[in-house]
């Protein structure tokens, strides 16, 4: 499973960052983690703000840090589908 | 001895500055002011203000639609750059989003307020409204001189510049309930500032510790210089126990609401009632007088209490926090270092050397106070109690206007950015014409402040914006029938060789 975290370097997508870690802990998920700072690259998927959270190239939340449970509910489907 | 001398005459500057800069009253302007930052950032939806800057928006729409969301969206740079290039790659273009880059940072709220509370209403007015103007100008002047890049670059529909979104009637209410508790806080108005009732505390000795602050951090009252009161420690030991208590109630507030969340939120209105309240020591006891600012502060905090508890979702007074928060670890920490090195370096420039650069509203002066904003890097906010000390040391107000406006927008970080995201020349190009317009804007509020009357100066500015606008159109319909020149000369081709 791949993981990207998209975000410049602020606050919001550190700590994006940091909860998804501790959700692929939690679902007992293996991942690869990205983190995409550079603007071009954050641009050319489908946001508007960051920060932004990818799973498996396919933007599950963006402008906002959810909570650890989304982010564990997410990956479990994912790694069911 | 000498040295010894000096160096506390320096700390007292440094601490007579930070004194005056976390005074009652900045401090009613400042605390309401990161909230509305937090609440503007976790409560609209980007989509709310993005749905004006989509590809097919028409210019009267996207480029007032860029300023608004420079104002609303943008108060730091990790926002404001990922919108910009967003913006400029999927939405309306170079041109928004060339005025969206400026206005962010010129009119951010934080700025604004403080620019307001600490230097004057006029200069934080004409801070806006020069800034929307002249982002708008910039704008259209770069989409004019770029007019072939921008029609020839990629064109990727991804919805994202199409939503349909709207902020909520709870984050309105929330929004200007805020903005009720900051104008409560600041307006000078006689009936705000007026006590209507009298609590004497018997405390002895409250009269006595004031002499001593007096002592120990002397100020000049002529030179708009104010000591540290009774009030100003109380304030400070609050904010003190706000810092240690937010950090463990708010540090983490996306997981959910702690005891220390209540302890720290408490804290911050108990601050600003005590802000609101007149002080007066005596040597009986404290009197404390109940102003209407005070009755007001503390209608708006009930207020904002009701709306955050029953009208709002928990996530986002969570998100409202957070972002709050943020901005506070952001800006706060440098703001107190930047103020006091302020205090500490003001004794040693030469108020001579300012008058002679600055001292007058001419071409140099507002050229010297751009290159300075561009070149002197200040962390956010740290620009306002520099600009105060070049005023208090003879700058005239022009320049002033100058530096403030050039100052937050251009850092070399920004600007790498930047040409990251358009290019180098574009970036470039776009350096010089901030620094070009901030000049520009010096010299116009310089002559206001002269005397020039404000309608001339609103005839200037509406000429050149309304000059610019025809010829950008001029230059579109050109365009446009020269490529449908090209499409029947292509057909007439091809149907003649067919």
């Amino acid at each position: 499973m791949e993981i990207k975290v998209l975000g410049p370097g602020c606050p919001n997508c550190k700590r994006l960052e940091k909860l998804a870690r501790e959700a692929a802990l939690e679902a007992g998920v293996e991942a690869t983690f990205t983190k995409v700072s550079a603007i071009k690259d954050i641009v050319s998927y489908p946001i508007v703000s960051t920060p932004g959270l990818v799973i498996d190239g396919e933007v599950v939340c963006s402008g906002r840090i959810p909570q650890k449970a989304e982010i564990v509910s997410w990956l479990s489907e994912a790694t069911r589908a | 001895m000498e040295t010894l001398t000096n160096i506390t005459g320096l700390l007292q500057g440094g601490l007579g500055n930070l004194a005056s800069y976390l005074a009652a009253h900045v401090l009613l302007c400042l605390l309401p002011a990161f909230f509305i930052a937090g609440a503007l950032s976790a409560l609209v939806p980007r989509e709310a203000v993005t749905r004006y800057l989509g590809r097919d928006a028409p210019k009267i729409v996207s480029y007032p639609a860029a300023a608004l969301g420079g104002f609303v969206l943008a108060v730091c740079s990790c926002t404001i750059m990922p919108l910009f290039a967003g913006i400029y790659k999927k939405g309306a273009g170079l041109g928004p989003a060339i005025t969206f880059l400026f206005v962010g940072p010129a009119i951010n709220i934080l700025a604004l307020t403080y620019t307001g509370v600490a230097i004057g209403m006029d200069i934080a007015v004409a801070r806006i409204v020069l800034s929307v103007v002249f982002g708008i100008g910039i704008g259209l002047i770069m989409a004019l001189t770029f007019r072939h890049d921008d029609a020839a670059h990629a064109a990727e529909i991804n919805g994202a510049f199409a939503g349909a979104a709207v902020v909520p009637g709870a984050a309105w209410a929330f929004l200007l309930l805020l903005v009720a508790l900051l104008i409560a806080g600041t307006l000078q108005v006689g009936l705000l500032s007026n006590h209507y009732a009298q609590l004497t505390l018997p405390l002895q000795g409250v009269d006595r510790l004031q002499e001593t602050l007096y002592r120990w951090v002397p100020f000049d009252a002529t030179r708009g210089e104010e000591g540290v009161t009774a009030q100003g420690a109380v304030l400070i030991g609050l904010l003190v126990t706000i810092g240690l208590s937010a950090w463990r109630g708010l540090e983490s507030i996306d997981e959910g609401f702690n005891r220390w969340t209540w302890v720290s939120l408490g804290l911050i209105g108990l601050t600003l009632l005590a802000a609101s309240l007149r002080f007066v020591p005596r040597a009986a006891g404290l009197d404390l007088g109940i102003t209407g600012r005070t009755l007001a502060v503390g209608a708006a905090l009930v207020g904002l209490w009701y709306v955050a508890a029953r009208r709002l979702e928990e996530h986002q007074v969570r998100e409202w926090l957070w972002e709050t928060w943020r901005f506070v670890k952001q800006i706060f920490p440098l703001l107190i270092v930047g103020v006091f090195a302020v205090g500490v370096i003001r004794e040693w420039i030469n108020p001579d050397w300012i008058q002679a650069l600055a001292g007058r509203n001419t071409v140099l002066a507002n050229v010297v106070g751009v290159i300075f904003g561009v070149f002197m890097y200040f962390p956010t906010l740290v620009e306002v109690p520099i600009a105060n000390m070049f005023l208090s040391l003879g700058m005239h107000r022009g320049p002033l206007l100058a530096y403030l406006i050039s100052d937050p927008e251009l850092s070399l970080q920004s600007i790498l950015i930047t040409s990251s995201i358009i290019g180098r020349t574009k970036a470039w190009v776009y350096v010089a014409w901030v620094a070009v317009f901030s000049t520009i804007a010096g010299l116009l509020y310089g002559a206001w402040v002269d005397g020039t009357s404000a309608w001339r100066i609103a005839g200037i500015l509406l000429a050149g914006v309304a000059a610019l606008a025809v010829a950008l159109r001029y230059v579109g319909m050109r365009q446009e029938s020269s490529a449908r020149a090209l499409e029947k000369a292509a057909d007439s081709g091809s149907a003649g060789g067919s």
